[in-house]
């Protein structure tokens, strides 16, 4: 083992996934540290401070959600990818509301998987509290206030749809990522579908027209061809 | 005077003796027919009254009757509907316990085709010699997969219309056909071929209708999707846009081969495949998505169907016009 490989901690009950994401994720690059309970993925971060944790939501003795809560308790603000299996969009909010980093939808695709580990880490200030976990999000003289479900823009409340409000806390949540549409999808939406790439595009177009953003010269969202969006504008988090 | 003084006192006693059999009658049947009592009582009241009133007696005794007899023409009326609601109760019941039954051997069915062929593929990828036939088990067992996750993505979809408000918010029907037709243009079925999207010149604008856009789109996208699957290169496929003041009508339209007729009834049950459908891939859930996402909206979607000339299919949508003065409120 090379000293520097990033350790992830993974924690999943179900032994056919534990075992064949393991090997997978040790293939491309990283250490891993697997457990199948949540209690004792609280003991091992705390033990081992690992860069990533990744989460099954059900588990026996403790469930992931219930893991996340109290390592955010304990101030440990190590980046954490939920996996979830239920695909209802309560579950979805929970898992940011809970201070997740990300999150997938069981069934995933590995690559998929690693592509989340590989963006987390790369926006992960180590020791700090992720924007994933602040409930007010500003940048520049835009502010969402994520409890409230209100965005303003120079003080004033921005009407949006409650679904252009759920893109804007997502990208605003991964900022100077590039963000594909089926990504958008899957985290707001809850599905992929078909005709779903071009739903977002619908919707951008309604977010973008609300703050004032001209994709030609864009100060908050910009459009990448071919791949999907990125928020540019410098995010800060609070509470 | 005889007979008069025996008059009296059949008119002073017979109400009472009247009520005095209706009590016992009540206390009789009162805890297997608690309706009965409350509207016998009346009867009862109505014989008491007559009772204290000598001077109208008989007429007392008639009224007294008269309202037990409506009362109990009333009560049986009562019964009759009580039964039959819990008749109608009962079938909903065994309805929805032999829908179940059929959902979950539908089921057991969609998920045993994969199923045997990922493990053949599994068995091929350790039992063969060269890389192409390994290469082909990989693919295989791919496609596998992406079956069983199409038709789980489908069950999740639909049981998470049931669960989550939609979003209420004013739709611009035209733009939303339009948007359909563009995001079919990647369906393989679509190549070479052209959807005639017939939308009217007046009323301009066209009424809006309050709903959730991105589930309608997803509802008619899967009827367009089904009407290029199912028809071929020289078949028409169109959607119409009507309106008639109350209620706007999109039909998606095609030329195909048309539904068996013992499959029109049953094509929009959840796994339903009709006997052309078999073959054919999919997860067996769009439609009943369809049906469910306009059942949301407040409309109704119906389908004609004829499989000889002029053959064709045409699946109606009817979804309520947005009524003035609308505040547009999300539903959550």
């Amino acid at each position: 083992m090379s000293s520097n490989r990033s350790t992830l901690l993974l924690a999943d009950d179900d032994p056919t996934i534990a075992d064949s994401l393991a090997p997978f994720l040790e293939r491309a690059g990283f250490h891993v540290l697997v457990v199948s309970d949540g209690m004792s993925a609280l003991e091992k971060a705390q033990a081992h401070h690992p860069e990533l944790i990744i989460l099954d939501v059900l588990m026996p003795r403790m469930d992931g959600r219930e893991t996340l809560r109290r390592l955010r308790k304990a101030k440990i603000w190590t980046p954490t990818i939920l996996l979830t299996q239920v695909g209802e969009a309560s579950e979805r909010a929970l898992a940011l509301e809970e201070g997740a980093d990300d999150y997938l939808n069981k069934p995933f695709d590995p690559h998929e998987l690693l592509a989340r580990i590989r963006a987390v880490l790369r926006r992960a200030r180590p020791g700090e509290r992720s924007l994933s976990a602040a409930w007010l999000l500003t940048a520049s003289d835009l502010a969402l206030d994520r409890r409230a479900r209100r965005a303003t823009l120079s003080g004033k409340t921005v009407e949006l749809t409650p679904k252009a409000l759920a893109v804007l806390e997502y990208l605003m949540t991964h900022p100077d990522e590039a963000v594909t549409r089926e990504r958008l999808l899957e985290a707001v939406w809850g599905w992929e579908y078909p005709a779903g790439t071009r739903t977002v595009d619908t919707r951008m177009a309604e977010l973008r027209r609300a703050l004032n953003d001209d994709p030609a010269e864009a100060r908050f969202i910009e459009t990448i061809p071919g791949e999907g969006y990125r928020f540019i504008a410098p995010v800060h988090g609070e509470g | 005077m005889l007979k008069r003084s025996w008059v009296n006192l059949l008119l002073v006693f017979l109400p009472l003796l009247a009520g005095v059999v209706e009590f016992v009658l009540i206390n009789i049947w009162a805890q297997a027919l608690p309706p009965f009592m409350v509207t016998a009582d009346f009867g009862v009241f109505a014989f008491v009254f007559g009772m204290t009133i000598r001077n109208l007696g008989i007429v007392a005794l008639l009224m007294g009757l008269f309202i037990t007899g409506l009362l109990l023409i009333y009560y049986n009326r009562a019964i009759r509907r009580q039964e039959q609601t819990q008749l109608q109760v009962e079938e909903a019941k065994r309805d929805a316990e032999q829908g179940r039954r059929r959902f979950l051997r539908r089921l057991d069915h969609e998920i045993k085709n994969p199923l045997t062929g990922l493990r053949a593929a599994l068995v091929n990828m350790q039992e063969v010699h060269t890389n192409a036939d390994r290469q082909r088990a990989v693919e295989n067992a791919g496609y596998a997969v992406e079956r069983l996750t199409r038709l789980l993505t489908d069950l999740r979809k639909l049981s998470d219309l049931g669960e989550r408000p939609i979003e209420l918010w004013q739709v611009d029907v035209p733009d939303l056909l339009q948007d359909v037709v563009d995001a079919a243009h990647v369906l393989p079925a679509y190549e070479g071929r052209e959807v005639n999207l017939l939308i009217p010149k007046i009323p301009s604008p066209f009424p809006m209708i309050t709903g959730d856009r991105d589930l309608l789109v997803l509802a008619i996208y899967n009827l367009v999707e089904n009407a290029l699957k199912f028809t071929c290169e020289t078949d028409s496929v169109e959607i119409r846009l009507l309106e008639d003041g109350r209620a706007i009508l999109i039909e998606v339209a095609d030329s195909g081969n048309g539904i068996p007729a013992e499959d029109v009834s049953k094509i929009f049950e959840e796994l339903y495949r009709g006997s052309n459908a078999r073959s054919t891939e999919g997860s067996g859930l769009g439609l009943a998505l369809v049906h469910r996402i306009i059942a949301l909206h407040g409309g109704r979607i119906d389908v004609r169907s004829s499989q000889e000339e002029p053959r064709g299919t045409v699946f109606t949508i009817r979804l309520p016009v947005t009524k003035k003065g609308f505040a547009l409120r999300p539903s959550n």
